[in-house]
């Protein structure tokens, strides 16, 4: 068939889109790269191993501790007959809805030498001074990489549960029929075959831990991304900042190649998944010790935070702290809705131009705007500074030589440089939403308008729009919760006295006084809640 | 009485591959055209063709005496008054029945649609469900829905892609029945598309046989059905089975006896194939003297008809390797056994020989 439009216009705009979107990492990929090899061999003696030794521990930290959880909850949930499974299911995708820097914060506060486990223990045991006993300290590496698993490990139950329970029973039947076990054919056909799964939800949860920010920061933990912050606004030096946003984003590269090679694997799955499933039958010791494991995955990623909060809220709210509160929501709402209202334009314009389109690479343009998913906030931050802020020197120039006054950091300087942060970081998240509407419209959808003769712009207009309304909203939704939540790239590029909710509640976190934000933290969770419960229920449609 | 469609030497090209070679093709106002071939044969991008889905790299098609399109020119679609009834219907989700007809007809005034389209729910027997969603509706009302959405905005021509693909088998015959009475009403000339002989024997007017981006026959049903025009076309269609003779300047020789030709177009001396209907296949119940088995049961099957057998050469019988043939068809209310050796002939008619390269 033929493809139904062929505008040059849209063609060209496309391009330009998916190349503006790509450009300011480019742009610092290659001013990283062919940074002096002074500065690298400078940065080779003094910091870097550090910094690459403890990114590199710490994600490995994460990503083991991450797949213990993930992928035993995930089993024991679809797997096996544990009690309260029903409410687990679900309960289990709540701590992604937490911010690392949230729990980090708030165990700190709990588990310190002068918090209320430590003091309580020293009063019933009658310990005086730190030399009596031995306690975890938590704000190490290795505290890290647990607060971090804690929230990260839904990724990998999320993807797990799908993927067990999107198996083709028939190859279970099969094995039970030639001779295997429930537990064996689990461990034997199930798992492996669950595995390409599991590797995708790994590389998801490797690429938020190098992208993360605060809670390194707040653990006092040197990795990559508190290198570049620290480079930049410390030290001002762009340069090695920029050299070190390059080399995290090599890291990152491999990572994304690994993720693209598992979901190669990902096709084997599907068929008959709505045969019913033979649960493991275990014990009942066994099934209260799953469910405990559960239960304990879910009071620590989720509700025992989120109390804390609560209680925090409740002791220290008064109206000084609502005042800052809705001033620095305003701020959020505003970058967050322009971003989300952004990426889904640009999300279904280039999704419609790789359905209709004639163009043989059509599918290019959509698939580089998604490659910002991939770039952490801090290295986005950077490419953003050093593209724009040339940018505005050189505009400042030719107003000045046009005779205008120079208008100043007009895109470096104002929201322009977070919004245009935010669209390129989290259009792959309404790329994959509208992409995946347009994949379920039927071709034949395409060709009918045309049979009964209406041309492209009443067939966009009243068919494709009208069908896509749904995932239209999701995707704007996702982007601008993920919008909300972002805290690198605001940290580091908003304006001068621009607080956003999340850059206001790390500034409290640093000064350790959460209390002040208890309430704007409780915001922030309660928006991370709103995907949780679109994909739960997109996965139950299922 | 001039043609309502024409087609001339149309080709196409896809990516280097011909989909279709030098079609000609010409059809009269009211006629139903039934198109078949195996899949992958071109009959698909025909209808493509036609609607405008699909650019032919040479020839032309006329539609009422409008060019539609010839090497330098291509009516966009949506222009060519061609309606299209899709595979799957290609019905909108998110519109009632009631909008899905009118999607076609938007510039006619409010009133104009609503009598054109209670008209058409009036006689697709839709009218209960005109405000009801597409899922909500069973396969064949669908269909009707499709038939009358393709129907609203009044085409020159209805081009429909296998439209009984999806349809129960137990109701497929009667919803043919139906809509070939439907498209009569409305004196539509269509062009329909299947792999499924028999559909065309019930829906069509005319017949048409592709293989290979080729027409390689172009006719009434009964007439391909009695008269294939090659070995391909009789094969597709299942005609009959096939019996390997050497043909000479008096008549046939076969492992089923000697057949009397009265004159033979075919070259002499070269091995041919003949069409062998089960009727004209004849099981000879005593196994006498000049009754000598020639054959034997290789499998067996229960029809309405009675036994359903295929049988083979028997291995001893052949004196010529190119003569042993199999799988031929006989149809018989004796009770025969697997292996039992029969001795079976050719009821002399008009034989049809083929040669199997052409």
């Amino acid at each position: 068939m033929i493809a139904l439009n062929n505008s040059k216009t849209w063609k060209f705009s496309s391009y330009v889109i998916a190349l503006v979107l790509m450009v300011p990492v480019l742009v610092m990929l290659v001013g990283g790269i062919s940074a002096s090899t002074q500065l690298f061999a400078h940065l080779w003696q003094t910091v870097l191993p550090t910094y690459l030794e403890n990114t590199l521990l710490l994600a490995f930290g994460v990503v083991m501790l991450a797949l213990i959880f993930g992928v035993f909850s995930a089993a024991l949930i679809t797997q096996t007959n544990i009690v309260f499974k029903k409410q687990l299911r679900w309960l289990l995708l709540l701590p992604l809805a937490m911010p690392a820097y949230l729990v980090a914060y708030l165990y700190t506060d709990l588990f310190d030498y002068a918090g209320p486990v430590q003091r309580s223990l020293r009063s019933w045991f009658g310990w005086q001074s730190p030399n009596d006993y031995w306690f975890f300290d938590i704000r190490t590496l290795p505290g890290a990489a647990l607060m971090l698993a804690l929230v990260l490990f839904p990724y990998i139950y999320m993807l797990t549960r799908g993927a067990f329970e999107q198996q083709d029973q028939n190859l279970i039947r099969a094995s039970r029929l030639l001779g295997l076990t429930a537990k064996q054919s689990f461990f034997k056909v199930a798992l492996p075959l669950a595995r390409p799964a599991i590797a995708v939800a790994a590389s998801l949860v490797l690429m938020e831990t190098l992208a993360d920010f605060a809670t390194v920061q707040y653990f006092a933990v040197n990795t990559l991304t508190t290198a570049i912050y620290d480079t930049w606004l410390g030290y001002g030096d762009l340069g090695a900042a920029n050299a070190l946003a390059s080399v995290l984003m090599l890291l990152v590269l491999f990572v994304v190649l690994a993720e693209q090679r598992s979901r190669a694997g990902l096709r084997h799955q599907s068929a008959r998944p709505n045969l019913s499933r033979e649960l493991i039958q275990l014990s009942f010791s066994q099934q209260v010790i799953g469910s405990i494991f559960c239960w304990a995955l879910v009071i620590f990623g989720f509700l025992l935070p989120i109390s804390l909060l609560i209680v925090m809220a409740v002791q220290y709210s008064d109206v000084a702290q609502l005042s800052v509160l809705i001033s620095t929501g305003i701020n959020s709402l505003k970058i967050s809705v322009i971003a989300a209202t952004v990426a889904v334009l640009i999300a279904l314009s280039l999704g419609l131009y790789q359905r209709l389109h004639s163009d043989k690479f059509r599918h290019i343009p959509q698939h580089i705007s998604g490659f910002g998913y991939a770039v952490p906030g801090t290295v986005l931050a950077m490419a953003m500074l050093s593209t724009l802020g040339p940018l505005d020197h050189w505009l400042n120039d030719l107003a000045v030589l046009l005779g205008f006054s120079p208008p100043g950091l007009i895109l470096s300087g104002s929201i322009f440089a977070i919004i245009f942060a935010l669209v390129v970081r989290f259009s792959a998240i309404a790329n994959g939403t509208i992409v995946s509407a347009i994949k379920q419209i039927p071709q034949s959808l395409d060709y009918a308008p045309a049979s009964l003769g209406v041309n492209l712009t009443g067939s966009l207009t009243r068919v494709h729009l009208p069908i896509l309304t749904p995932a239209i909203l999701v995707a704007w939704l996702l982007v601008f919760v993920e919008a909300m939540k972002e805290l690198p790239a605001v940290l580091l590029l908003r304006p001068f006295n621009f607080e956003t909710l999340s850059s206001q509640i790390y500034q409290l976190i640093s000064d350790e006084m959460l209390e002040q934000g208890a309430l704007g933290a409780i915001m922030i969770v309660l928006f991370g809640l709103l995907p949780i419960v679109l994909l739960n229920k997109s996965k139950e449609k299922v | 009485m001039t043609a309502l469609l024409t087609i001339q030497q149309l080709s196409i090209t896809l990516q280097d591959n011909v989909v279709l070679s030098e079609l000609d093709l010409s059809l009269n106002k009211g006629d139903i055209l039934g198109l078949v071939g195996a899949s992958g044969c071109g009959k698909t991008t025909l209808l493509n063709a036609i609607a405008g889905f699909s650019k032919p790299s040479h020839g032309k098609i006329v539609i009422d005496e409008l060019l539609l399109s010839d090497d330098s020119c291509c009516v966009p679609a949506e222009d060519r008054q061609v309606g299209m009834i899709f595979q799957d219907y290609a019905l909108f989700p998110h519109l009632t029945v009631y909008e899905n007809i009118a999607f076609g007809i938007s510039k006619l005034s409010k009133a104009e649609q609503k009598q054109q389209i209670d008209q058409l729910l009036t006689i697709l027997k839709l009218k209960e469900y005109s405000d009801s969603y597409i899922h909500q509706l069973s396969g064949g009302q669908q269909q009707r829905v499709a038939i009358a959405r393709a129907l609203a905005p009044k085409p020159k021509l209805l081009l429909l892609d296998e439209p009984f693909s999806n349809i129960d088998a137990r109701l497929r015959n009667e919803l043919m029945v139906e809509i070939r009475q439907l498209l009569k009403q409305f004196d539509m000339t269509a062009i329909f598309v299947t792999h499924n002989k028999d559909e065309v024997f019930t829906f069509a007017d005319k017949m048409a046989v592709m293989a290979q981006g080729k027409l390689l026959q172009f006719d009434t049903p009964s007439v391909i059905c009695q008269y294939p025009n090659s070995y391909q076309v009789a094969d597709f269609l299942q005609l009959g089975s096939w019996l390997p003779c050497h043909l000479d300047a008096k008549g046939a020789q076969s492992l089923l006896g000697r057949l009397a030709l009265d004159n033979n177009s075919l070259e002499p001396h070269k091995l041919a194939y003949l069409l062998v209907k089960p009727a004209q296949l004849l099981l000879n119940t005593v196994v006498a003297e000049d009754h000598i088995a020639n054959a034997q049961v290789d499998y067996i099957s229960v029809t309405e008809q009675g036994y359903h057998y295929y049988l083979s050469s028997l291995e001893s019988a052949v004196t010529d390797k190119a003569l042993s043939f199999s799988k031929l068809s006989l149809y018989s209310d004796s009770v025969l056994s697997l292996k039992q050796q029969v001795s079976v002939s050719v009821k002399p008619h008009k034989f049809l020989f083929f040669n199997k390269s052409n």
